[in-house]
């Protein structure tokens, strides 16, 4: 380890940096979610990394110290070269790798077959026990295709996490939900219940709770278009990407925007202490 | 219209939030938030060249408002007559140092003063080396020290005059009102 890179690995061993790497592998999807903080759709702007940034980048977040990766999007498995990505990025750490699930037929769930044998977890995107208050959020027939699909990966090996993204949920409601997980082959631990964040389209829906800087936890995540302080900052309104939680512009390398996010943690931005007269 | 888009505080990003802690920090700033790397080391770098020091503030503005003239960097120069008479330079100095033409050092009665002129013109308006003249008039009335903070703000100025002419950097209400007052729009 580099000595630029100890206060980084020193601050995750520490807990005051979380330790995962997030990656925005490509902000397109093939379906428009309500709460979509990305606005993500089959025609929005790509904003993708290439296969080889994400490879190097998860070796340059080993090298640094951090302990996992995460890979969101978009519809990542838009990108035709993930699985193979995926198999080389666990080889340096840990991978969960966001999905909304509708994607897997037949040759694609060929494709990630080998990832039961590797540290990579696939999260998929499931918000009601019932078709219709699922899809309504989502997509038609997303929920059928959801509930095709986790069976599929469990029988192969692939462990499977659920995401609940959801503004509220009655009690008898998430006791369905948690039923149909389990019958799906995913246990308690792997179900994640998570409020709809009030940015990107959830906004315009007024969906959502609002989640400033110090709400969301510093977990380093890598664009298209830069660095930013937590996966929920590279969103996208009205078509334009939001600034507010960006770190740098520089992605590569992995050091210059975790060691940004350091000082950010640490509560001593670069800067604060210069006195500007410049207009 | 700027060239890009200017960043406004609900979207400063975090390294660059220090800088509208105050308010409106200006297009420069506004700019270059866009890369907030770039802006935490320009900024207090330009603000070191620029800002308060040894040289006089007077003095700088004639260097700022003199380059940028000769540059024809809207932008600078209107903006730096505001601050150049606030500095001291009256009227009519300023409009001299605004006129891109050759200065004789008419308006301008301190013979370092002069010297300076022509240190900026054959500096900002290069390519190539100083003519001998300049230097050694430079060399009589100021000190090393001086010649390279000098030097240093003219170089400044010069990376700032295509910064905000490229990027076609719009002048502040106050400022256009403060020139439109004094006649100097």
């Amino acid at each position: 380890m580099t000595a630029a890179a100890r206060p980084v690995a020193e601050a995750v061993a520490a807990g005051t940096l979380p330790g995962r790497v997030w990656f925005y592998s490509n902000y397109h999807c093939n379906i428009q979610c309500t709460y979509c903080l990305t606005e993500s759709g089959p025609k929005v702007s790509r904003r993708e990394l290439a296969r080889e940034q994400l490879v190097e980048t998860a070796r340059e977040a080993r090298e640094l110290g951090f302990t996992d990766l995460g890979v969101t999007g978009g519809e990542t498995f838009l990108q035709p070269w993930l699985p193979e990505a995926l198999t080389e990025m666990a080889a340096s750490l840990p991978v969960v790798v966001l999905t909304n699930g509708t994607l897997f037929g037949r040759r694609l769930l060929a494709r990630v077959e080998p990832l039961a044998e590797l540290p990579v977890a696939l999260q998929i995107s499931l918000d009601r026990p019932d078709p219709d208050a699922n899809d309504e959020m989502r997509a038609p027939d997303n929920f059928r295709k959801v509930v095709t699909a986790i069976p599929e990966l469990v029988r192969r090996g692939i462990r499977v996490r659920i995401a609940t993204t959801v503004e509220s949920m009655a009690d008898a409601e998430l006791d369905r939900l948690c039923a149909l997980h389990r019958e799906l082959g995913v246990p308690d631990d792997d179900h994640i219940i998570r409020p709809i964040i009030k940015r990107g389209r959830a906004a315009d829906h007024g969906l959502g709770v609002l989640a400033t800087q110090p709400d969301l936890p510093a977990e380093l995540t890598v664009t298209a278009d830069g660095a930013f302080w937590s996966p929920f900052g590279p969103t996208v309104r009205a078509g334009v990407l939001d600034t507010d939680l960006l770190i740098t512009r520089t992605t590569r390398p992995l050091s210059v925007p975790a060691e940004a996010l350091l000082r950010l943690v640490e509560g001593r931005p670069p800067g604060e202490d210069s006195t500007l007269n410049i207009r | 219209m700027s060239t890009v888009q200017l960043i406004e505080a609900d979207q400063a990003p975090l390294l660059a939030r220090a800088y509208y802690a105050d308010g409106d920090p200006g297009p420069i700033v506004g700019a270059l938030a866009q890369v907030p790397e770039l802006l935490t080391v320009a900024l207090p770098f330009i603000g070191t060249a620029l800002g308060p020091s040894a040289i006089g503030w007077r003095t700088k503005e004639i260097v700022i408002v003199r380059t940028s003239a000769l540059q024809q960097c809207r932008f600078c120069v209107q903006t730096h007559t505001v601050v150049a008479l606030d500095a001291g330079l009256d009227r009519d100095q300023v409009a001299a140092l605004r006129d891109g033409r050759p200065l004789d050092g008419e308006g301008f009665a301190d013979p370092a003063e002069r010297a300076l002129l022509r240190w900026i013109d054959t500096v900002a308006l290069g390519p190539g080396p100083v003519d001998e003249q300049a230097r050694d008039a430079m060399r009589q009335h100021w000190a090393d020290y001086e010649i390279v903070e000098l030097t240093a703000v003219v170089a400044v100025t010069l990376m700032l005059n295509r910064f905000a002419t490229a990027l076609e950097l719009p002048t502040g209400t106050d400022t256009l009102a403060r020139l439109a007052a004094e006649g100097l729009l």
